[in-house]
């Protein structure tokens, strides 16, 4: 019973992290139909980004953990959310007529650049960093159950960001403009739309949570390296188009159901707990064959 | 300002997509408070016309003025934001948001929700329909009433100039009929309106003054009682 608690915990935490990855490939795909495929390594240089502001603040003396972690936070969330507005800037917009493969490979490339740069020009970049334990190493203990503070700080945190994602979508004045902007970009101009601005904001605001996705991941195995991005993008790809691209509720379906899917593959499953992320993509392929556009497909739910 | 400075002035303007010239030397005026309209057969460049004032289609020369100001080129977001408002071709309303959003998206630009709220009562007492209907998706409305939501959606930016592009295509006589007289109504509050159609009887009717464009130049252009007499008109436009 303890260890299946751990690993519905663990699950529960996997899943938030893709979620939170896969509904930025949502919000640009929905916005711009583009596939951006540095995102993974853009969440890479946010958890780069928060590393080094916590490194920051404890030079400065701010040794207070709390204060470390705000540091984190506020540096990677404005470090990616800049990053990832300059590349719909200056990459993609330019390349907005050109065919949708030639993004592709564009930000593939810029991907492989993030992460050679981290690799080559960050202080011994090539090499794992231990991410600082920021938050409370206690736990609580129901009976034969030990819930990590920490663990479960991360969780509330995440879903936190995903309700938060959700209102501002369907409550605000900016989430009904990228809305429009998803469905019908030149009658959202009409409607006196400042559409660069959306779609600037829509990219710095994927990023800005694929960087909370980076730090959680950070503050939950306690490492971060330059290669974190492959992994964690692809993954929060798959979790978009499993749900339906272009569909914010699918994509955070897919990234829970990701994670179930390793937890299955790495519990129940006969075979070394190493062949999870083989099962789960193998499942991943299986699921695209019998639903091509997704298990909660474009038509029948809100575009974004 | 003065009372006879144009609510839209253009001149010398020439458009084209890529390298096909659509709009050749067009000059026109739209003065405030009338309902100027525009006819042309199928391909005239009508929608061309508006999507260069709109600034989704920019022209490569001429001038293009709303109240004296000149906005040729000029991003949308600006165009809009100097008090113009389009009801599109064809409605384009966003399907899967609800009527009260795409009405809302109509004011996007203005922001006091107490103004909203109140040019919301206003179209809603235009159309009582779209009270009642305010949280279905506006793409499972009928044609008809997603010719009231994109109406309604052009009155709620309050624009000075409504730009109106074929309102009755597509719809039964009787909306039809209903449609002139609400645009009648809407220049009678002291809106200026540009009328593009090609239903030239029941649009002389209600206009105040007009022109023709025919492959992309203007061949016509008066009073709307000139263009009811004017022999050169029946010929451009029927001939
Ligand atoms: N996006 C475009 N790219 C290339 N050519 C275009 C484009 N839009 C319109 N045209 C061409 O420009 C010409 C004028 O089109 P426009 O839509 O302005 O005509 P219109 O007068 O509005 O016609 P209708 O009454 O059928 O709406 C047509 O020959 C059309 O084929
Ligand atoms: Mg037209």
């Amino acid at each position: 019973m303890d260890l299946f608690g751990q690993y519905v915990i663990n699950g529960l935490m996997l899943g938030t992290i893709y979620a939170l990855v896969a509904v930025g490939f949502t919000l640009f795909f929905g916005v711009l139909d583009v596939i951006k495929f540095s995102h993974g390594d853009v969440l890479m240089v946010g958890a780069f980004t928060g590393f080094t502001a916590a490194a920051g603040a404890a030079a400065l003396g701010l040794s207070h953990p709390a204060l470390q972690l705000a540091a984190t936070v506020v540096f990677a969330l404005a470090g990616t959310a800049l990053l990832g507005a300059v590349i719909a800037k200056w990459l993609i917009l330019p390349l907005k007529n050109a065919p949708r493969l030639n993004i592709l490979l564009a930000t593939l490339m810029l991907g492989t650049a993030l992460r050679e740069s981290v690799r080559l020009f960050y202080p011994d970049g090539s090499n794992p960093k231990a991410f600082p334990a920021l938050l409370p190493t206690s736990a609580w203990q129901f009976g034969q159950f030990t819930l990590r503070v920490d663990s479960t700080i991360l969780v509330v945190t995440g879903i936190l960001v995903i309700v938060g994602l959700h209102l501002l979508i369907n409550r605000t004045r900016l989430g009904l403009a990228i809305r429009a902007v998803a469905q019908d970009e030149e009658t959202a101009r009409t409607m006196g739309i400042n559409y660069t601005l959306i779609v600037l904001v829509t990219f710095a605001l994927g990023s800005g949570i694929a960087a909370v996705a980076g730090v959680m991941d950070g503050l939950y195995y306690n490492e971060i390296n330059f290669g974190m991005g492959l992994l964690l993008g692809l993954i929060g790809f798959s979790a978009a188009i499993i749900g339906g691209l272009g569909n914010l509720y699918g994509a955070i379906l897919g990234g829970f159901l990701f994670a179930a899917l390793q937890m299955i593959g790495a519990v129940a499953l006969p075979f070394a707990s190493a062949y999870k992320d083989v099962f789960a993509f193998a499942v991943v392929i299986a699921l695209m064959a019998w639903k091509p556009t997704g298990l909660i497909p474009e038509r029948a739910s809100d575009r974004v | 300002m003065d009372a006879q400075t144009p609510a839209i002035e253009i001149s010398g303007l020439h458009t084209a997509y890529d390298k096909a010239d659509v709009l050749i030397d067009v000059s026109l005026v739209a003065k405030p408070g009338e309902i100027t309209c525009l006819l042309g057969s199928n391909g005239a460049g009508k929608t061309t016309l508006i999507r260069s004032i709109l600034g989704l289609t920019p022209p490569h020369a001429g001038s293009i003025k709303i109240f004296g100001e000149e906005i040729a080129g000029e991003q949308t977001h600006k165009v809009i934001a100097r008090g113009v408002a389009c009801i599109p071709e064809g409605r384009k309303m966003f399907p899967k948001l609800t009527v009260v959003e795409n009405l809302r998206l109509g004011a996007y630009q203005e922001p006091s929700e107490a103004e909203i709220r109140h040019r919301l009562a206003e179209v809603y007492e235009t159309f009582p329909r779209l009270a009642e209907r305010r949280n279905q998706l506006a793409g499972t409305m009928s044609g008809g009433e997603q010719a009231m939501v994109s109406i309604g959606r052009g009155l709620m930016g309050k624009p000075r100039v409504l730009i109106i592009d074929e309102p009755s295509l597509g719809l039964s006589p009787l909306y039809v009929k209903e449609n002139f007289r609400i645009i009648e109504g809407i220049r009678d509050k002291g809106l200026t309106v540009f009328l593009v159609e090609q239903n030239v009887h029941q649009t002389l009717a209600i206009a105040d003054a007009g022109y023709v464009l025919s492959g992309g130049r203007l061949v016509a252009g008066g009073t709307a009682a000139e263009l009811k007499s004017n022999a050169e008109f029946h010929a451009a436009y029927f001939g």
